[in-house]
């Protein structure tokens, strides 16, 4: 993005280019007040925006937005330590909001996401101790339906 | 062989079934003698030996367990008749007339016309031709006159009463080339035969007719009756229908059952195999399930593992889990409840009956890290069956749980018992701490009602929940009575409640694991209908009952509160779409059903004060 005003047009000869590539805090900064599907689509702009997009605390802020009081300090340790924001977001909060009346998202939901988070994390732990190698999911009953025909 | 001929009465009356027909017996010159007709056995004692279904419809009544005999029959006579060309039978393999039933009275119009002179020789219709003599008695067997209004069109058995539908291009494939062909004029072609009825009045049959059921009815009896009949069409009765015998068939059998009247009940539950596959989804796979505790019950076979395989149990445990929300259910609202009681202590025990593989804990364990003032220590101490191979299953549980509290950073302690049954259990093993330090809880999740066999076995485990002075005591039970004294009873009831429970099931996606929940519900029937005695351990009973046994043992029922409703409603509604699950509350006790039939029940009780 190249910004260019008449004014210093006029003042200076030469502007240095503003890519916005090269900062990436003001990247940062503009990626994390952008909504999920949104979010998404930058992450597959480039290979720079995708790894900034990784970035967990863009995604926290974006689990986090709609509360009124924030969640302590303690939550992000916890949710660090099971996956990071990134995958609660896209393991339970996302098909929760999507499936739930349109409440305000509250510390209910909040919490039934961090329970079914955390439980998918400790299934995890067991892999390769299940009949049939197939790693299990509760997380299962939140996915869509695939029609396999 | 022989042929018998016999008077003809009408269909309720005695007949004795065909023997065989044999050629040696008949003259070419006597026709009359040769014609065969499906005879009919009547059960001269009605004990109840269920009637063939498709055939008592078309007016027959023929026994079920004879069905397989009178198909060969049948069928050698078939085979005779096409083949029987030097005896001067071939007449039979292209005369026989088999009348539509639901035709039988412009048939009878028919035939009263032949009687009097007839009017009109109607020359539209050629062949096929029929047995005057069959009226007469009369020797020629080469007159003929068709039968107005039989073309292969008329081959419509819809019409007749009792909704037995019969798939005309199935079934009538091969049969409807030959006759059509035989509307031009063909009258060698073996297969013109029709379906008659024998169901008409004294007056009209005077000797036996070519009353052969059309070849087409007995294949489809036979493919009911013999295993594997690829080679033949097949009828598709209405399912809906079937869906009301298939019930009547299964509370016929478990009263037999009961009754004691065991070859009656053999019978049935053959039946109930047939019907079942008639069925499709959620009715299908109950009516089979119960179809095969209630053959093992009268075959008394034991179910394949009497010690229940507890490895195996865990995985399909596991599996509902994942299916379907009522494990779920269960673990979130007791945690509800732990959580609450546990508020403001510092330490706190959970001791939890039902350790399986240990699914309650994690989420109880991150919202005991997430609390305010910040996570408590938390000590677990876990009871479980032995497992089969000696291995320490509890201990790799533990082992899980304890990396899990590592990440979330909780202080955990863990301890496994292994019992065989809770009743083993006593409260100086579980190395209780004063209760000042540290605040406990007892979690039994689907396990209390396995205790309700032995006598003595419930009081017991109660008198240890108290002896613990628990903080909290959480019961998550089945919401059904199967523990009555009456066989019979407990049948239905389990009948109506694993018919729900299937129900609710198959809005889940097709997968392995709802095969696996289906096979984990599976076992519970077998072990309900086929076990009696200390093997019969899934004695579910209602809330009611579980809750005048914890009031007269001195425990008091503490109310689950709206956070628990709150958190259980949001779970259902992730499921679906929520629709048909249910959440109720019922005096402080959470019920989750599917739509109006509650299923199970998470309740909380306490010590009550007065002692």
């Amino acid at each position: 993005m190249v910004e260019k005003s008449n004014n210093k047009r006029q003042r200076v000869e030469r502007v240095p280019e503003f890519f916005i590539n090269d900062h990436h805090d003001v990247l940062v900064e503009i990626l994390r007040r952008l909504d999920g599907p949104s979010l998404c689509a930058a992450a597959c702009v480039c290979r720079l925006w995708s790894a900034v997009a990784r970035n967990d605390s863009i995604w926290e802020e974006l689990c986090f937005r709609q509360m009124s009081p924030r969640p302590s300090l303690s939550l992000r340790s916890v949710v660090s330590a099971l996956g990071g924001y990134r995958c609660l977001y896209f393991l339970c909060i996302r098909p929760v909001l999507a499936r739930l009346p349109k409440l305000l998202w509250s510390r209910d939901q909040l919490q039934l996401s961090l329970s079914l988070y955390c439980v998918h994390y400790y299934e995890r732990l067991y892999v390769g101790a299940w009949i049939g190698d197939a790693p299990p999911s509760s997380l299962m009953f939140l996915r869509k339906p695939v029609n396999v025909v | 062989m022989k042929r018998d001929l016999h008077q003809f009465h009408g269909p309720n009356t005695q007949f004795s079934a065909i023997t065989g027909s044999s050629s040696s017996s008949v003259s070419s010159s006597t026709p009359a003698c040769v014609k065969d007709k499906m005879m009919m056995v009547k059960e001269e004692e009605d004990g109840g030996n269920m009637d063939d279904e498709l055939l008592a419809v078309l007016g027959y009544k023929v026994r079920s367990s004879e069905m397989a005999e009178v198909a060969l029959k049948l069928e050698q006579l078939e085979t005779m008749m096409g083949n029987a060309q030097e005896d001067g039978l071939s007449h039979l393999a292209t005369d026989t007339v088999h009348y539509n039933p639901s035709e039988l009275y412009s048939w009878l119009d028919n035939m009263l016309s032949e009687l009097n002179p007839p009017a009109v020789a109607d020359p539209v219709l050629p062949s096929p031709e029929i047995n005057t003599s069959f009226l007469t008695g009369a020797g020629d067997s080469s007159t003929v006159t068709s039968i107005g209004g039989f073309s292969a069109s008329d081959y419509d058995l819809k019409a007749i009463p009792g909704n037995a539908m019969y798939r005309r291009s199935n079934q009538f494939a091969a049969i409807d080339s030959s006759s059509s062909s035989n509307q031009v004029g063909n009258n060698n072609n073996q297969n013109n035969k029709r379906l008659k009825s024998c169901s008409s009045p004294d007056s009209m049959v005077t000797s036996t007719s070519t009353g052969v059921i059309g070849t087409t009815v007995t294949t489809t009896t036979t493919t009911t009756t013999a295993a594997a009949e690829s080679a033949r069409a097949v009828i598709l009765v209405d399912s809906q229908e079937n869906g009301v015998r298939l019930v009547h068939a299964l509370m016929a059998c478990a009263e037999a059952v009961q009754s004691n009247n065991l070859t009656l009940a053999e019978a049935l539950v053959k039946q109930i195999g047939f019907l079942a596959v008639s069925q499709s989804g959620a009715m299908r796979k109950v009516a089979t399930y119960f179809a095969e505790a209630l053959a093992r019950r009268i075959y008394r076979l034991s179910p394949p593992q009497n010690q229940i395989d507890h490895s195996l149990s865990d995985t399909l445990q596991m599996h509902f889990y994942e299916t379907c929300p009522y494990l779920k259910f269960a673990h979130f609202t007791a945690n509800q409840a732990i959580l609450e009681a546990f508020e403001g202590k510092k330490r706190v025990h959970v001791i939890d009956f039902s350790m399986n593989q240990g699914l309650q804990w994690p989420a109880l364990m991150q919202a005991l890290a997430l609390r305010e003032g910040g996570p408590p220590t938390f000590r677990l101490t876990g009871i479980g069956p032995p497992a089969p191979d000696n291995s320490d299953h509890l201990h790799e549980v533990g082992c899980k749980l304890a990396q899990l509290a590592e990440v979330i950073h909780v202080e955990f302690e863990y301890r496994g018992f292994v019992a065989n049954s809770l009743a083993d259990l006593d409260a100086s093993m579980l190395e209780l701490r004063p209760s000042e330090t540290e605040a406990v809880a007892v979690n039994s999740v689907f396990e209390l009602h396995k205790l309700l066999g032995r006598p003595g076995g419930i009081e017991k485990v109660l008198g240890v929940v108290k002896q613990i002075k628990p903080e909290i005591f959480t019961v998550v039970e089945q919401e059904s009575n199967h523990n009555g004294p009456v066989f019979l009873d407990r049948f239905t009831e389990s009948l109506h409640y694993y018919s729900t429970l299937f129900d609710s099931l198959e809005g889940a996606p097709s997968s392995q694991d709802k095969v696996m929940s289906e096979v984990y519900l599976g076992k519970q029937i077998c072990n309900l209908v086929a076990c009696e005695g200390p093997d019969r351990v899934e004695r579910h009973e209602t809330l009611s009952q579980w809750s005048s046994r914890f009031s007269s043992s001195g425990l008091a029922p503490a109310h689950l509160g709206s956070n628990a409703f709150k958190q259980a409603s949001m779970l259902l509604a992730l499921f679906n779409g929520g629709e048909g699950y249910r959440v109720e509350e019922n005096n402080g006790c959470l019920m989750l059903g599917w739509h109006t039939r509650p299923l199970i029940t998470t309740s909380a009780w306490k010590l009550s004060t007065a002692h």
